[in-house]
Protein backbone atom coordinates (compact mmCIF):
# COMPACT_ATOMS: atom_id res chain seq x y z
CA UNK A 1 0.00 0.00 0.00
CA UNK A 2 2.99 2.57 0.67
CA UNK A 3 5.10 1.66 -2.29
CA UNK A 4 1.12 2.24 -3.98
CA UNK A 5 1.01 5.63 -2.38
CA UNK A 6 5.10 6.74 -2.98
CA UNK A 7 4.49 5.40 -6.87
CA UNK A 8 1.60 7.19 -7.06
CA UNK A 9 2.49 10.71 -6.06
CA UNK A 10 5.94 10.11 -7.96
CA UNK A 11 3.81 9.71 -11.14
CA UNK A 12 1.79 12.82 -10.16
CA UNK A 13 5.45 14.66 -9.82
CA UNK A 14 6.74 13.67 -12.89
CA UNK A 15 3.27 15.09 -14.58
CA UNK A 16 4.00 17.68 -13.02
CA UNK A 17 6.80 18.43 -14.16
CA UNK A 18 5.73 17.70 -17.82
CA UNK A 19 3.67 20.31 -17.97
CA UNK A 20 5.78 22.46 -16.41
CA UNK A 21 8.14 21.82 -19.06
CA UNK A 22 5.13 22.14 -21.90
CA UNK A 23 4.78 25.85 -20.95
CA UNK A 24 8.10 27.03 -19.90
CA UNK A 25 11.67 26.63 -21.40
CA UNK A 26 14.99 26.12 -19.65
CA UNK A 27 16.54 29.22 -18.60
CA UNK A 28 18.92 29.89 -21.00
CA UNK A 29 22.78 31.07 -19.38
CA UNK A 30 24.73 32.30 -22.19
CA UNK A 31 27.73 34.95 -22.40
CA UNK A 32 31.43 35.60 -23.24
CA UNK A 33 34.47 36.34 -21.54
CA UNK A 34 37.89 37.90 -23.71
CA UNK A 35 41.26 39.24 -23.68
CA UNK A 36 43.55 41.37 -25.84
CA UNK A 37 47.39 42.68 -26.48
CA UNK A 38 47.24 45.57 -28.56
CA UNK A 39 50.67 47.04 -30.11
CA UNK A 40 50.52 50.25 -31.67
CA UNK A 41 53.46 50.35 -34.17
CA UNK A 42 54.03 54.04 -33.57
CA UNK A 43 53.82 53.04 -29.47
CA UNK A 44 51.21 55.11 -28.58
CA UNK A 45 47.82 54.65 -27.92
CA UNK A 46 46.85 55.96 -31.18
CA UNK A 47 43.87 54.39 -32.28
CA UNK A 48 41.14 55.19 -29.97
CA UNK A 49 38.12 53.21 -31.02
CA UNK A 50 35.35 51.71 -28.95
CA UNK A 51 37.93 48.52 -26.89
CA UNK A 52 41.17 47.24 -27.96
CA UNK A 53 42.48 50.62 -27.15
CA UNK A 54 45.31 49.98 -24.39
CA UNK A 55 48.74 49.98 -25.85
CA UNK A 56 51.11 47.67 -25.39
CA UNK A 57 49.33 45.87 -22.56
CA UNK A 58 47.59 42.38 -22.08
CA UNK A 59 44.47 44.15 -21.09
CA UNK A 60 40.99 43.19 -20.63
CA UNK A 61 37.91 43.05 -22.22
CA UNK A 62 34.38 41.91 -20.33
CA UNK A 63 32.63 38.86 -18.66
CA UNK A 64 29.57 39.04 -20.11
CA UNK A 65 26.48 37.12 -18.61
CA UNK A 66 22.92 36.36 -19.86
CA UNK A 67 20.18 34.62 -18.75
CA UNK A 68 16.70 34.21 -21.08
CA UNK A 69 13.81 32.59 -20.03
CA UNK A 70 10.11 31.91 -22.09
CA UNK A 71 7.58 30.99 -20.11
CA UNK A 72 4.42 30.50 -23.01
CA UNK A 73 4.45 33.72 -24.89
CA UNK A 74 6.59 35.82 -22.19
CA UNK A 75 9.71 35.78 -21.96
CA UNK A 76 12.78 37.72 -20.43
CA UNK A 77 16.41 38.75 -20.98
CA UNK A 78 18.80 39.91 -18.58
CA UNK A 79 22.99 40.36 -19.80
CA UNK A 80 25.04 42.39 -17.38
CA UNK A 81 28.71 42.84 -18.00
CA UNK A 82 31.51 43.23 -16.28
CA UNK A 83 34.85 44.53 -16.77
CA UNK A 84 36.61 47.66 -19.12
CA UNK A 85 34.67 46.68 -22.29
CA UNK A 86 31.23 45.56 -20.92
CA UNK A 87 31.20 48.32 -18.01
CA UNK A 88 32.83 52.19 -18.15
CA UNK A 89 33.79 51.63 -21.78
CA UNK A 90 29.87 51.19 -23.10
CA UNK A 91 27.80 51.09 -19.80
CA UNK A 92 26.68 54.28 -18.47
CA UNK A 93 26.68 54.66 -13.88
CA UNK A 94 22.99 55.61 -13.04
CA UNK A 95 23.61 59.38 -13.41
CA UNK A 96 24.41 58.55 -16.72
CA UNK A 97 28.48 59.08 -17.16
CA UNK A 98 31.19 56.61 -18.37
CA UNK A 99 32.94 56.81 -14.75
CA UNK A 100 35.33 53.60 -14.27
CA UNK A 101 34.97 54.99 -10.32
CA UNK A 102 31.09 54.97 -10.29
CA UNK A 103 29.96 52.64 -12.69
CA UNK A 104 27.68 50.12 -11.70
CA UNK A 105 25.02 49.04 -13.45
CA UNK A 106 26.38 46.88 -15.84
CA UNK A 107 23.27 46.14 -17.64
CA UNK A 108 23.73 45.45 -21.52
CA UNK A 109 19.84 44.51 -21.91
CA UNK A 110 16.95 44.16 -19.18
CA UNK A 111 14.13 43.90 -21.07
CA UNK A 112 10.85 41.60 -20.98
CA UNK A 113 9.08 40.55 -24.12
CA UNK A 114 5.10 38.79 -24.77
CA UNK A 115 4.49 37.25 -28.21
CA UNK A 116 0.57 37.94 -28.58
CA UNK A 117 0.99 35.79 -32.07
CA UNK A 118 3.81 34.26 -33.83
CA UNK A 119 3.81 37.41 -36.12
CA UNK A 120 3.01 40.51 -33.22
CA UNK A 121 5.35 41.18 -30.48
CA UNK A 122 6.29 43.48 -28.19
CA UNK A 123 9.18 44.47 -25.76
CA UNK A 124 10.17 47.07 -23.33
CA UNK A 125 13.23 48.07 -20.77
CA UNK A 126 16.22 48.25 -21.79
CA UNK A 127 18.15 46.80 -24.94
CA UNK A 128 20.83 46.85 -27.40
CA UNK A 129 20.54 49.52 -29.62
CA UNK A 130 18.97 48.21 -33.24
CA UNK A 131 21.04 51.21 -35.29
CA UNK A 132 24.61 49.55 -37.02
CA UNK A 133 25.74 46.94 -38.06
CA UNK A 134 28.66 45.79 -34.96
CA UNK A 135 27.67 44.99 -31.23
CA UNK A 136 29.57 45.24 -27.60
CA UNK A 137 29.55 41.88 -27.44
CA UNK A 138 33.00 40.50 -28.86
CA UNK A 139 31.49 37.14 -29.76
CA UNK A 140 29.39 38.76 -32.30
CA UNK A 141 31.11 40.99 -34.36
CA UNK A 142 33.93 39.49 -36.56
CA UNK A 143 36.83 42.30 -36.33
CA UNK A 144 37.71 43.02 -32.59
CA UNK A 145 38.51 46.37 -33.01
CA UNK A 146 35.56 48.27 -33.53
CA UNK A 147 34.69 51.08 -35.91
CA UNK A 148 33.97 54.57 -35.82
CA UNK A 149 30.79 54.15 -37.14
CA UNK A 150 30.24 51.67 -34.16
CA UNK A 151 31.55 54.09 -31.73
CA UNK A 152 29.58 57.07 -32.72
CA UNK A 153 26.18 55.43 -32.99
CA UNK A 154 23.93 54.46 -29.68
CA UNK A 155 24.68 51.71 -27.93
CA UNK A 156 21.85 50.71 -26.15
CA UNK A 157 18.09 52.22 -26.32
CA UNK A 158 15.33 51.83 -23.34
CA UNK A 159 11.64 52.23 -24.70
CA UNK A 160 8.92 50.15 -25.78
CA UNK A 161 8.05 48.72 -29.31
CA UNK A 162 5.99 46.59 -31.28
CA UNK A 163 7.34 43.87 -34.21
CA UNK A 164 4.88 42.90 -36.69
CA UNK A 165 6.43 40.13 -38.89
CA UNK A 166 4.16 40.40 -42.61
CA UNK A 167 5.74 37.99 -44.30
CA UNK A 168 9.13 35.79 -44.15
CA UNK A 169 10.65 38.20 -45.71
CA UNK A 170 9.39 41.54 -44.06
CA UNK A 171 8.88 42.56 -40.90
CA UNK A 172 8.75 46.07 -39.24
CA UNK A 173 9.58 47.33 -35.79
CA UNK A 174 8.64 50.78 -34.45
CA UNK A 175 8.91 52.51 -30.77
CA UNK A 176 9.38 55.09 -28.49
CA UNK A 177 12.74 55.09 -26.76
CA UNK A 178 14.65 57.28 -24.43
CA UNK A 179 17.42 59.30 -25.29
CA UNK A 180 20.59 57.04 -26.16
CA UNK A 181 22.38 54.69 -23.44
CA UNK A 182 20.04 56.13 -20.43
CA UNK A 183 18.17 54.13 -18.01
CA UNK A 184 15.68 57.22 -17.34
CA UNK A 185 14.89 59.66 -20.12
CA UNK A 186 14.93 63.38 -18.17
CA UNK A 187 12.68 65.10 -20.57
CA UNK A 188 10.50 62.87 -21.32
CA UNK A 189 10.16 59.67 -23.59
CA UNK A 190 11.61 61.69 -26.58
CA UNK A 191 12.66 59.54 -29.39
CA UNK A 192 10.89 57.70 -31.75
CA UNK A 193 12.45 54.59 -33.85
CA UNK A 194 11.64 52.20 -36.65
CA UNK A 195 13.48 49.56 -38.26
CA UNK A 196 12.23 47.70 -41.31
CA UNK A 197 14.04 44.25 -42.04
CA UNK A 198 13.50 42.96 -46.03
CA UNK A 199 14.76 39.57 -46.74
CA UNK A 200 14.64 39.70 -50.39
CA UNK A 201 16.78 36.45 -50.77
CA UNK A 202 17.83 33.75 -48.87
CA UNK A 203 20.89 34.72 -47.39
CA UNK A 204 20.27 38.25 -47.65
CA UNK A 205 18.97 40.27 -44.85
CA UNK A 206 18.61 44.32 -45.27
CA UNK A 207 18.03 46.32 -41.79
CA UNK A 208 16.58 49.99 -42.48
CA UNK A 209 16.52 51.95 -39.29
CA UNK A 210 15.59 55.48 -38.28
CA UNK A 211 15.79 56.83 -34.49
CA UNK A 212 15.13 60.29 -34.38
CA UNK A 213 14.41 62.87 -31.28
CA UNK A 214 15.57 65.76 -29.03
CA UNK A 215 18.30 64.73 -26.19
CA UNK A 216 18.15 66.35 -22.82
CA UNK A 217 19.89 69.46 -23.33
CA UNK A 218 20.61 68.54 -27.19
CA UNK A 219 21.00 71.98 -29.39
CA UNK A 220 18.84 70.38 -32.01
CA UNK A 221 16.72 67.06 -33.10
CA UNK A 222 19.24 64.34 -33.89
CA UNK A 223 18.16 62.12 -36.64
CA UNK A 224 20.01 58.72 -37.39
CA UNK A 225 19.47 56.97 -41.19
CA UNK A 226 21.02 53.62 -41.07
CA UNK A 227 21.32 50.97 -43.26
CA UNK A 228 22.95 47.54 -42.19
CA UNK A 229 22.76 44.54 -44.04
CA UNK A 230 24.58 41.30 -44.51
CA UNK A 231 24.52 38.95 -47.75
CA UNK A 232 25.55 35.11 -47.34
CA UNK A 233 26.44 35.22 -50.81
CA UNK A 234 28.27 31.41 -50.85
CA UNK A 235 29.21 29.25 -48.10
CA UNK A 236 32.45 30.88 -47.70
CA UNK A 237 31.73 34.29 -48.42
CA UNK A 238 30.00 36.79 -47.13
CA UNK A 239 29.40 40.36 -47.47
CA UNK A 240 28.53 42.96 -45.03
CA UNK A 241 27.92 46.66 -45.21
CA UNK A 242 26.35 49.55 -42.53
CA UNK A 243 26.04 53.06 -44.11
CA UNK A 244 24.56 55.87 -41.57
CA UNK A 245 24.39 59.36 -41.59
CA UNK A 246 23.56 61.59 -38.64
CA UNK A 247 22.14 65.30 -38.37
CA UNK A 248 21.60 67.11 -35.33
CA UNK A 249 18.64 69.78 -36.69
CA UNK A 250 19.99 73.64 -36.51
CA UNK A 251 23.70 72.87 -38.07
CA UNK A 252 24.65 71.10 -35.17
CA UNK A 253 26.91 68.56 -36.27
CA UNK A 254 26.46 64.77 -36.56
CA UNK A 255 28.49 62.20 -38.86
CA UNK A 256 27.92 60.28 -41.90
CA UNK A 257 30.09 56.89 -43.24
CA UNK A 258 30.25 53.80 -44.50
CA UNK A 259 31.69 50.31 -43.90
CA UNK A 260 31.94 47.04 -46.04
CA UNK A 261 32.62 43.61 -44.71
CA UNK A 262 33.80 41.16 -47.01
CA UNK A 263 34.50 37.73 -44.93
CA UNK A 264 35.90 34.99 -46.61
CA UNK A 265 35.54 31.55 -44.59
CA UNK A 266 38.37 28.84 -45.60
CA UNK A 267 36.84 26.32 -43.33
CA UNK A 268 34.62 25.97 -40.53
CA UNK A 269 37.72 27.12 -38.04
CA UNK A 270 39.04 29.64 -39.92
CA UNK A 271 38.03 32.71 -42.02
CA UNK A 272 39.65 35.89 -42.86
CA UNK A 273 37.50 39.32 -42.83
CA UNK A 274 38.48 42.59 -44.15
CA UNK A 275 36.67 45.85 -43.07
CA UNK A 276 37.02 49.15 -44.63
CA UNK A 277 35.16 52.19 -43.47
CA UNK A 278 35.32 56.14 -44.41
CA UNK A 279 33.94 57.99 -41.50
CA UNK A 280 32.99 61.65 -42.01
CA UNK A 281 32.55 64.31 -38.46
CA UNK A 282 30.17 66.97 -39.49
CA UNK A 283 31.33 70.49 -38.73
CA UNK A 284 29.37 72.08 -36.48
CA UNK A 285 28.28 75.54 -37.51
CA UNK A 286 30.70 77.01 -39.86
CA UNK A 287 32.83 74.53 -38.80
CA UNK A 288 34.74 72.17 -41.81
CA UNK A 289 33.90 68.26 -41.74
CA UNK A 290 37.05 65.96 -41.11
CA UNK A 291 37.15 62.42 -42.05
CA UNK A 292 38.60 59.48 -41.17
CA UNK A 293 39.65 56.28 -43.23
CA UNK A 294 40.15 52.79 -41.85
CA UNK A 295 41.49 49.17 -43.11
CA UNK A 296 41.30 46.46 -41.09
CA UNK A 297 42.30 42.79 -41.56
CA UNK A 298 41.21 40.22 -39.08
CA UNK A 299 41.46 35.89 -38.87
CA UNK A 300 39.09 34.71 -36.93
CA UNK A 301 40.17 30.89 -35.49
CA UNK A 302 38.00 29.07 -33.99
CA UNK A 303 38.03 25.80 -31.44
CA UNK A 304 35.23 24.72 -29.40
CA UNK A 305 33.91 27.93 -27.94
CA UNK A 306 37.09 29.68 -28.14
CA UNK A 307 38.07 31.87 -30.99
CA UNK A 308 41.48 33.80 -31.34
CA UNK A 309 41.23 37.45 -33.64
CA UNK A 310 44.72 38.24 -35.09
CA UNK A 311 44.25 41.84 -36.46
CA UNK A 312 46.09 44.20 -38.44
CA UNK A 313 44.54 48.21 -38.67
CA UNK A 314 45.43 50.74 -40.55
CA UNK A 315 43.85 54.36 -39.95
CA UNK A 316 44.40 57.25 -41.91
CA UNK A 317 43.49 60.95 -40.85
CA UNK A 318 44.17 63.88 -42.81
CA UNK A 319 42.16 66.12 -41.08
CA UNK A 320 44.16 64.92 -37.76
CA UNK A 321 41.23 64.88 -36.19
CA UNK A 322 42.07 61.98 -33.78
CA UNK A 323 45.27 63.31 -32.46
CA UNK A 324 47.58 60.03 -33.87
CA UNK A 325 51.27 60.95 -33.04
CA UNK A 326 54.51 59.78 -34.31
CA UNK A 327 56.88 57.22 -32.03
CA UNK A 328 58.07 60.63 -30.26
CA UNK A 329 54.64 60.68 -28.70
CA UNK A 330 54.57 64.46 -29.30
CA UNK A 331 54.38 65.06 -33.33
CA UNK A 332 51.27 64.51 -34.77
CA UNK A 333 50.61 61.88 -37.19
CA UNK A 334 48.50 61.63 -40.27
CA UNK A 335 48.00 57.78 -39.95
CA UNK A 336 48.31 55.11 -37.51
CA UNK A 337 48.50 51.35 -37.18
CA UNK A 338 48.54 48.75 -34.84
CA UNK A 339 48.34 44.67 -34.66
CA UNK A 340 46.37 43.12 -31.91
CA UNK A 341 45.45 39.99 -30.71
CA UNK A 342 42.64 38.85 -28.71
CA UNK A 343 40.88 35.86 -27.38
CA UNK A 344 37.60 35.52 -26.71
CA UNK A 345 35.62 32.47 -25.37
CA UNK A 346 31.49 32.54 -26.43
CA UNK A 347 29.56 30.05 -24.20
CA UNK B 1 33.99 -0.88 -27.90
CA UNK B 2 33.19 3.48 -27.37
CA UNK B 3 34.34 3.66 -30.96
CA UNK B 4 31.59 1.26 -31.69
CA UNK B 5 28.97 2.15 -29.31
CA UNK B 6 29.60 5.45 -31.12
CA UNK B 7 29.14 4.81 -34.79
CA UNK B 8 26.04 2.61 -33.99
CA UNK B 9 24.63 6.10 -32.81
CA UNK B 10 25.17 7.94 -35.97
CA UNK B 11 23.05 7.33 -38.91
CA UNK B 12 24.17 5.16 -42.16
CA UNK B 13 25.12 6.40 -45.11
CA UNK B 14 23.45 5.91 -48.63
CA UNK B 15 25.26 5.54 -52.02
CA UNK B 16 26.38 8.66 -52.18
CA UNK B 17 27.66 8.84 -48.70
CA UNK B 18 25.21 11.05 -47.45
CA UNK B 19 23.76 10.45 -44.32
CA UNK B 20 20.11 8.73 -44.05
CA UNK B 21 17.47 7.77 -42.33
CA UNK B 22 15.14 5.18 -44.30
CA UNK B 23 12.81 2.89 -43.86
CA UNK B 24 9.62 0.84 -45.15
CA UNK B 25 6.50 0.90 -42.92
CA UNK B 26 3.69 -1.61 -44.32
CA UNK B 27 0.28 -1.64 -43.09
CA UNK B 28 -1.71 -4.15 -44.37
CA UNK B 29 -5.43 -3.24 -45.14
CA UNK B 30 -4.59 0.62 -45.24
CA UNK B 31 -5.28 2.31 -48.37
CA UNK B 32 -3.19 4.17 -50.47
CA UNK B 33 -5.73 7.56 -50.21
CA UNK B 34 -5.94 6.83 -46.58
CA UNK B 35 -2.39 6.63 -46.00
CA UNK B 36 -1.89 10.01 -48.18
CA UNK B 37 -4.34 12.04 -46.15
CA UNK B 38 -2.33 11.06 -42.89
CA UNK B 39 1.10 12.34 -44.83
CA UNK B 40 -1.18 15.76 -45.15
CA UNK B 41 -2.83 15.49 -41.39
CA UNK B 42 1.28 14.94 -40.42
CA UNK B 43 2.78 17.88 -41.84
CA UNK B 44 -0.17 19.91 -41.48
CA UNK B 45 0.52 19.37 -37.52
CA UNK B 46 3.97 19.59 -37.40
CA UNK B 47 4.00 22.62 -39.54
CA UNK B 48 6.37 24.48 -36.94
CA UNK B 49 8.66 21.65 -37.19
CA UNK B 50 8.27 20.77 -40.74
CA UNK B 51 7.49 22.51 -43.93
CA UNK B 52 5.92 21.02 -46.83
CA UNK B 53 7.25 21.94 -50.01
CA UNK B 54 6.37 20.27 -53.40
CA UNK B 55 4.35 17.01 -54.29
CA UNK B 56 5.96 14.62 -56.43
CA UNK B 57 2.95 12.56 -58.63
CA UNK B 58 0.09 12.38 -55.62
CA UNK B 59 1.80 9.89 -53.76
CA UNK B 60 4.96 11.59 -52.78
CA UNK B 61 4.99 14.25 -50.78
CA UNK B 62 8.47 16.49 -49.93
CA UNK B 63 9.48 18.56 -46.76
CA UNK B 64 12.26 20.54 -45.01
CA UNK B 65 12.31 20.76 -41.76
CA UNK B 66 14.68 22.00 -39.03
CA UNK B 67 15.74 20.99 -35.38
CA UNK B 68 17.71 23.20 -33.00
CA UNK B 69 20.41 21.81 -31.17
CA UNK B 70 20.78 22.80 -27.85
CA UNK B 71 24.42 22.85 -25.91
CA UNK B 72 23.46 21.50 -22.26
CA UNK B 73 26.02 21.11 -19.58
CA UNK B 74 24.69 20.91 -15.91
CA UNK B 75 22.45 23.87 -15.58
CA UNK B 76 23.53 25.64 -18.36
CA UNK B 77 21.64 24.92 -21.41
CA UNK B 78 21.00 27.23 -25.17
CA UNK B 79 20.67 26.80 -28.56
CA UNK B 80 23.78 26.50 -29.91
CA UNK B 81 22.58 25.76 -33.45
CA UNK B 82 20.23 23.92 -35.79
CA UNK B 83 20.20 20.95 -38.21
CA UNK B 84 18.40 21.22 -41.60
CA UNK B 85 16.80 18.56 -43.27
CA UNK B 86 15.11 17.19 -45.98
CA UNK B 87 11.92 14.70 -45.25
CA UNK B 88 10.25 12.45 -48.00
CA UNK B 89 7.45 10.29 -47.85
CA UNK B 90 5.48 8.05 -50.27
CA UNK B 91 2.27 5.72 -50.03
CA UNK B 92 1.68 2.83 -51.45
CA UNK B 93 -1.48 0.54 -51.44
CA UNK B 94 -1.13 -0.84 -47.66
CA UNK B 95 2.51 0.56 -47.22
CA UNK B 96 4.08 3.12 -47.23
CA UNK B 97 7.96 4.42 -47.20
CA UNK B 98 10.16 7.70 -45.98
CA UNK B 99 13.59 9.22 -45.06
CA UNK B 100 15.13 11.82 -43.84
CA UNK B 101 18.13 12.88 -45.87
CA UNK B 102 20.36 16.37 -46.95
CA UNK B 103 21.58 17.22 -42.93
CA UNK B 104 23.33 20.39 -43.04
CA UNK B 105 24.33 22.62 -39.78
CA UNK B 106 24.18 26.05 -39.22
CA UNK B 107 25.64 27.05 -36.00
CA UNK B 108 23.78 29.77 -33.86
CA UNK B 109 25.15 33.37 -32.75
CA UNK B 110 23.68 35.27 -30.13
CA UNK B 111 22.63 38.79 -31.18
CA UNK B 112 22.34 42.44 -29.63
CA UNK B 113 19.48 41.26 -27.60
CA UNK B 114 20.66 38.18 -26.02
CA UNK B 115 19.08 35.67 -28.11
CA UNK B 116 20.31 32.86 -29.87
CA UNK B 117 19.86 33.37 -33.86
CA UNK B 118 21.34 31.19 -37.12
CA UNK B 119 24.88 33.23 -37.51
CA UNK B 120 24.27 32.32 -41.39
CA UNK B 121 21.95 31.17 -43.86
CA UNK B 122 23.76 28.56 -46.33
CA UNK B 123 23.98 24.95 -43.82
CA UNK B 124 27.60 22.76 -43.72
CA UNK B 125 26.80 19.41 -44.87
CA UNK B 126 26.90 17.27 -41.82
CA UNK B 127 28.71 14.62 -43.54
CA UNK B 128 31.90 17.13 -43.65
CA UNK B 129 35.11 16.89 -42.57
CA UNK B 130 35.10 20.25 -39.94
CA UNK B 131 39.18 19.73 -39.50
CA UNK B 132 40.67 19.05 -36.15
CA UNK B 133 39.68 21.99 -34.12
CA UNK B 134 35.94 21.54 -33.91
CA UNK B 135 36.11 16.90 -34.36
CA UNK B 136 34.53 16.73 -31.49
CA UNK B 137 31.44 19.08 -31.72
CA UNK B 138 30.75 18.12 -34.68
CA UNK B 139 30.36 14.13 -34.18
CA UNK B 140 28.35 15.66 -31.73
CA UNK B 141 26.16 16.94 -33.68
CA UNK B 142 26.17 14.21 -35.78
CA UNK B 143 24.80 11.87 -32.91
CA UNK B 144 22.08 14.34 -32.20
CA UNK B 145 20.93 14.53 -35.39
CA UNK B 146 20.66 10.53 -35.54
CA UNK B 147 18.61 10.86 -32.29
CA UNK B 148 16.27 13.55 -33.53
CA UNK B 149 15.92 11.33 -36.69
CA UNK B 150 15.10 8.19 -34.61
CA UNK B 151 12.80 9.56 -32.46
CA UNK B 152 10.79 11.65 -35.40
CA UNK B 153 10.47 8.05 -37.46
CA UNK B 154 8.98 7.04 -33.86
CA UNK B 155 6.37 10.18 -33.79
CA UNK B 156 5.87 9.53 -37.35
CA UNK B 157 5.09 6.05 -37.39
CA UNK B 158 2.67 6.07 -34.59
CA UNK B 159 0.66 8.80 -36.07
CA UNK B 160 0.31 7.18 -38.96
CA UNK B 161 -0.51 4.02 -36.41
CA UNK B 162 -3.35 5.98 -34.47
CA UNK B 163 -5.18 7.47 -37.15
CA UNK B 164 -5.46 3.92 -38.62
CA UNK B 165 -7.16 3.01 -35.09
CA UNK B 166 -9.33 5.89 -34.85
CA UNK B 167 -10.82 5.97 -38.72
CA UNK B 168 -11.07 2.09 -38.69
CA UNK B 169 -12.25 1.32 -35.04
CA UNK B 170 -15.74 1.35 -34.10
CA UNK B 171 -16.93 3.29 -31.84
CA UNK B 172 -17.57 1.99 -28.41
CA UNK B 173 -20.95 1.85 -27.26
CA UNK B 174 -20.54 3.24 -23.75
CA UNK B 175 -23.48 1.08 -21.42
CA UNK B 176 -24.02 2.86 -17.87
CA UNK B 177 -25.32 0.21 -15.83
CA UNK B 178 -27.49 1.16 -12.62
CA UNK B 179 -26.95 -2.16 -10.69
CA UNK B 180 -24.11 -2.07 -8.15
Amino acid sequence: MKIKALLFIATLGCTTTALAQEASSPLQISGSVDTYYKYDFAKSANINTYFANEQNSISLGMIDLALKKTTGKASFVGELSFGPRGQSQSIPNAAGLYDEATNSFNIQNLYVSYAFTDKFSMTAGYMGTFIGYEVISPAANFNYSTSYLFGSGPFQNAGIKASYAFSDKVSLMAGLFNDWNVYQDFNGVSHVGAQLTVSPVTGWTAYLNVLSGRSAGAAGTGTILDLTTAYQITEQFKLGLNAADYTVSNDNGGYSGVALYPQYAFTKAVALGLRGEYFNYKGVGTAADVSVASLTLSANIKSGGLTFIPEVRFDSDKDFSQGFTKTNGINPAKSASQFSLAAVYAF
Amino acid sequence: MYAYAQSESLLPVDEQGKFIYYEVVPLEGTTKNALKDRVINYLKKQHKEIQFKSLQGDTAFIATGKMVINKTLLVMSHPSGEILYRFQAEVKEGKYRFWLSDFSFIPYQRDRYGNFVASTTIGASLERDPGKLNAAQWKEYQMQAAKYAKEFASKFKQFMVSKISIAESVPEKKVISKSW
